[in-house]
């Protein structure tokens, strides 16, 4: 029998969880603006030892196998790009959060953020093919964070996977989202965007995390962004890298055709890839060593 | 006892009753399975995608990515071990091919994996015995060299054999 989430019980929750560093928090708030340029970041990750330290581990790692080593922020940032930058400063100050064991859904630690990079990855891919007005920077890091609730609520789903597949199964007009909402009274959105709000997080991605399964829903301003990862996180979960017992437990809104053009042949390309760009990723990310 | 495990785009083969051969989380992916009484072999593919023309260099570097590669690259994995080069005698089994709910056309990659292996496997006379397609949920499949005997697993759901 799983316990339900008190309402005053999910601000105690999400006060738990570490605040993300004041730098991570600047990084995501400049990304996010259309107008920024990549020497706003340069600046912003020189204000940060441990960022700036990680970011010359991950350029420097064999994953890149560059022949001359790279000590200057400036030139390590204008070679990774924004996305592998942001990837860093979630991973380096969320890290735990994301690679979190999600025994609430019978999925191992490391599933959210492959998950997470995968769907960040989808979704920015969704852009770019499919020629959408929209930056596929800030859909990567929307992709990224969409699913931060889940690390919130999966204590208290513990033990509920069975059941909340059975109510699925049972019930034609339920998801899993309901699932969660009936088990534990907070679905995994709802808890995404306390925490959301809590570190401070932009506006469109408070949205994304909050209406990224009823993209409808979403401010009409922020909604083709929240198409773009409510199409990446579904992407993600067909492609075999779910977080569980609700993958692919989601209603697709189709919908997102009045925002991206995708047929066949270019979901198929999206997912290629997908597939070859997260392994890169993840590899240049997990890479501790230095190349020699 | 051996343990192979194919990623996404792989294939194997073994007649060596030891081993298990396993791919995990199955999502709109489908596993081919053959199954060749004759030898005592087991051959898997995990297949992402039906057609190889979207990419035909991905299809060379990994032909068990694309329905139209991946079987006819299994059948030669397994006729190395002795089996019938066109797969005769060899008996089929098929897994995966989930879809998102209320998904569209578009989005049903799974349908059209399974349908694209169908129809290869018909250009070679050959036909699924028994198949756990589609629904709603990721499948880990996994199979012993010895028995023969599949196992499924899929978070929430308690294991079930095919």
């Amino acid at each position: 029998m799983v316990k339900k989430i008190a309402p005053d019980e999910l601000q105690k929750i999400v006060a738990s969880v570490p605040m993300i560093s004041a730098s991570a928090s600047r990084l995501l708030q400049i990304t996010a603006q259309a107008d920024h340029e990549l020497m706003d970041v340069v600046t912003l990750v020189k204000t940060d030892a441990n960022l700036t330290a990680r970011i010359l581990k991950v350029v420097n790692s064999a994953a890149y196998g560059l022949v001359n080593r790279i000590t200057s922020v400036d030139r390590a940032v204008s070679y990774l790009g924004q996305q592998v930058i942001v990837s860093i400063a979630i991973e380096s100050c969320a890290g735990e959060l994301f690679s979190k064991e999600l025994s609430g859904y019978e999925a191992v630690g490391g599933d959210l953020w492959k998950h997470d990079l995968r769907a960040a990855i989808a979704a920015r891919e969704v852009v770019i093919q499919s020629g959408a007005d929209l930056s596929p920077d800030l859909a990567f890091t929307a992709g990224l964070l969409h699913d931060i609730g889940k690390a919130l609520i999966s204590d208290y789903l513990r033990g509920s996977a069975p059941e909340a597949v059975e109510l699925i199964s049972s019930h034609d007009s339920l998801d899993y989202l309901a699932a969660e909402e009936q088990l534990v009274g907070v679905d995994h959105t709802v808890a995404g965007e306390a925490l959301a709000r809590a570190w401070q997080l932009p506006p469109e991605l408070v949205t994304v995390i909050r209406h990224h399964h009823h993209p409808a829903m979403a401010e009409e301003a922020w909604r083709p962004l929240v198409y773009a990862v409510h199409l990446g996180d579904s992407i993600a979960m067909i492609g075999g890298f779910g977080t569980g017992s609700d993958s692919m437990r989601y209603k697709l809104d189709p919908h997102y055709a009045d925002y991206f053009q995708i047929n066949a042949n270019i979901l198929a390309n999206v997912m290629l890839v997908v597939d070859t760009e997260f392994n890169k990723l993840s590899e240049s990310l997990s890479d501790q060593g230095e190349k020699s | 006892m051996g343990q192979i495990i194919l990623g996404v785009g792989d294939y194997g083969a073994s007649n060596n009753p030891q081993d298990d051969i396993k791919t995990f989380a199955l999502g709109s992916c489908v596993s081919v399975i053959f199954l060749d009484p004759q030898t005592r072999s087991i051959g898997m593919a995990h297949i992402a995608l039906p057609d190889s023309t979207i990419n035909k260099a991905k299809a060379i570097e990994k032909p068990g990515y694309f329905a139209d590669t991946a079987i006819p690259a299994l059948l030669a994995q397994m006729a190395k071990l002795g089996c019938d080069k066109r797969g005769k005698g060899i008996k089929v089994k098929l897994c995966g091919g989930a879809n998102v709910m209320d998904t569209n056309d578009t989005f049903q990659i799974g349908k059209r994996n399974a349908l694209a292996i169908k129809k290869i496997l018909w250009s070679y006379g050959m036909g699924a015995i028994a198949e756990d397609l589609g629904g709603n949920y990721s499948r880990t499949v996994s199979i012993s060299v010895e028995a023969g005997q599949i196992t499924l697993s899929s978070p929430g759901k308690p294991n079930w054999q095919l």
